[in-house]
């Protein structure tokens, strides 16, 4: 090796971060920094190039695009707004109805799609100009609706879930179910939130049985998708990406053409968009994946395990804490997805140190990467709701610092409470948290 | 229809050939294709292993759909600049720094997609030599899709390159509707 092998990984870091912040995109920043690495090691380039490829050929990725292609359809057909009358029926009456809305919206919206910037696409148009004719600050519904996006990759189906799966050979299905309870504590937590402290909004009646009743029934078809994306991978009759498939199936073949039938024309264009939209994900894993190997390569894992072993011992609270320390601080800067493939050895490495359920570190991970959506410099729900709204990302960030509370109880509950954290997983998919059947037949025996 | 909607972009008319408008629309028609075909697939897989009778060869033909999809969307993306960024500090810069940094960025997309055709290329001829279960059809097939999307990709990098040398990198803020990210 021509440089030392800590050296290759300084360049080829700064080399991903520097090409990154200059403007470079990140599929390409990733494989300079890797290329320069394989210059200065004995590694290949072929099979830094080849890398790309293995990085993508992983069967669970398969899910990625049905997922978006989910998301795309439904935003597309402008399905979504019985979703948000349904979610209005439900909490529009309380103080600060609109700001409930966004949220529980969140949350119907997180159960189909799994992309919170479609969710943030979303909520702009659609509840955004109403919440800024009932006097909102603008900066407020901005920190609101990023804040609320982030539950989309915590509910299932989740994108990030399925890329964290897939990498870390995890099961996805335990992640998903995992996921649902930081999901629904960060939705309680701003609902808690845009109550108390949020603007007031206008009063509105509660919703009467009959309007209930009408939005509800308006709101049945879209809301079957959930059903059967969770309901198909739980009662094991389908894979995500089978239960990905059905779901597009049922929107092309069943929901478009009932509610929105003058869609259909559209949908070749929908396809093709939802083509691209998959591939850009995909274009970073590839890279990311390289860049995983040739930081494994370079012992970078054992680097920096080592130095939180030093720290933390085996203790796994320890060990979460100083992991979520470390992603509070990549999420700021770095896309999820590569960030999770970049740094999958190192985890895998302290799950197994701490002796930690990985479900459960799956789930602190996605956690505090989707924190990453709202907080600068590269907060991307953020960023674009804030374009959204019209306001000054500055205005945005101070008005969703308070909001931070709310995540950061979300994530400390996720470390010190695993039980609770696992406990749906353990209920309808032991096998997905390590539980395996006990010898008599009767119920499952779980590692502690 | 949104702009970001359309199959060719108008965004940054000035950095784009009209000659190369029609690959573009070639491009994301392919990238529909791949999506749609890697539906069917996956549809079909389903449906012929529930009636027993399951056609295996339908497993290569999605991943095939998949890795093709993946990367000519890749290729397509570096010319309609939607690809995931991290903040561009050189959309703040103006003047002489800024087409600097812009060209730079462009040559590193040229380096990095002459690495995807030249070793593709090698890891394609390599692959004549490991096949994909059952069909037995060479790996070399589904290893083909990188250099292919490499050529795309230094053609794009090099249509920014030369167009943004004559008419400049001149700043501008991408609309919310234009980003394209995911997560």
């Amino acid at each position: 090796m021509i440089l030392d092998a800590g050296w290759v990984l300084f360049i080829m870091a700064a080399l991903f971060l520097g090409l990154g912040y200059l403007g470079v995109p990140v599929p390409f920043a990733l494989m300079a920094g890797v290329f320069t690495a394989a210059m200065l090691t004995p590694v290949s380039m072929l099979s830094m190039v080849g890398q790309l490829f293995v990085g993508l050929d992983v069967e669970p990725l398969l899910a990625v695009p049905f997922f978006l292609l989910v998301g795309e359809l439904m935003t597309s057909a402008d399905v979504t707004r019985r979703m948000i009358l349904l979610a209005q029926t439900f909490v529009g009456h309380l103080r600060g109805g609109l700001a409930q809305v966004v949220t529980v919206f969140s949350m119907f919206f997180a159960g189909i799609s799994g992309s919170s910037t479609a969710d943030v696409a979303v909520l702009s148009r659609t509840i955004a100009p109403e919440m800024d004719r009932e006097g909102y600050d603008p900066a407020f519904t901005a920190a609101l609706i990023a804040s609320a996006s982030t539950i989309a990759n915590l509910i299932p189906p989740s994108i990030m879930a399925v890329v964290y799966g897939a990498t870390g050979n995890v099961s996805i299905a335990g992640l998903f179910l995992g996921g649902v309870v930081p999901g629904v504590l960060i939705g309680i937590g701003l609902m808690i939130y845009s109550y108390l402290f949020g603007p007031a909004g206008l009063q509105k009646p509660r919703a009467t049985l009959s309007e209930f009743a009408i939005a509800a029934r308006h709101a049945t078809l879209p809301m079957v998708i959930p059903v059967i994306i969770m309901g198909g991978i739980l009662t094991g009759w389908f894979t995500p990406t089978e239960a990905g498939m059905i779901a597009v199936c049922y929107i092309v073949l069943f929901l478009i053409p009932v509610l929105r039938p003058a869609h259909i024309k559209v949908l070749p264009q929908d396809f093709m968009h939802a083509g691209l939209l998959y591939a850009l994900p995909m274009a970073a894993v590839a890279g990311a994946s390289a860049f995983g190997w040739m930081l494994a390569y370079l012992r970078g894992p054992d680097r920096v395990s080592d130095l939180i072993e030093r720290s933390a011992g085996t203790d796994p609270r320890m060990i979460l804490f100083l992991l979520v320390v470390l992603f509070v601080i990549v999420g700021d800067f770095v896309d999820a997805v590569p960030a999770i493939i970049i740094f999958m050895p190192i985890i895998s490495r302290l799950t197994e140190l701490g002796g930690i359920n990985p479900v459960h570190m799956g789930v602190v991970i996605i956690t505090t990467l989707v924190f990453g959506l709202i907080t600068p410099p590269y907060g991307l729900s953020l960023l674009m709701a804030s374009k959204f709204c019209n306001v000054r990302f500055s205005r945005a960030m101070f008005a969703s610092l308070p909001l931070y509370i709310v995540f950061f109880a979300t994530i400390a509950f996720c470390i010190f409470f695993p039980d609770i954290v696992l406990w749906l997983p353990k209920r309808v998919l032991p096998e997905s948290v390590g539980c395996f059947k006990a010898p008599g037949g009767a119920g499952y025996i779980c590692p502690s | 229809m949104s702009d970001r909607r359309k199959i060719v972009l108008e965004r940054d008319r000035h950095h784009k050939w009209r000659a190369l408008d029609p690959l573009e629309a070639l491009l994301m028609v392919l990238c529909g294709i791949a999506i749609g075909g890697f539906s069917i697939c996956v549809v079909l897989d389903v449906l012929t292993r529930t009636l027993r009778s399951p056609w295996l060869w339908l497993q290569e033909l999605t991943s095939a759909f998949f890795i093709y999809g993946s990367f000519l969307g890749m290729a397509v993306a570096t010319r309609r600049a939607d690809h995931l960024m991290l903040s561009a500090i050189s959309e703040s810069m103006t003047g002489r720094l800024r087409s600097l940094v812009e060209i730079f960025n462009r040559l590193v997309i040229l380096a990095c997609g002459g690495c995807m055709v030249g070793f593709g290329w090698q890891n394609f001829l390599h692959g004549f030599g490991s096949y994909r279960m059952p069909s037995l059809t060479p790996l070399a097939w589904w290893y083909l899709a990188i250099p292919i999307a490499g050529a795309f990709i230094c053609l794009f990098a090099l249509e920014q390159l030369i167009n943004g040398w004559r008419h400049g990198f001149p700043a501008r803020e991408r609309a919310p509707e234009e980003q394209e990210h995911i997560l």
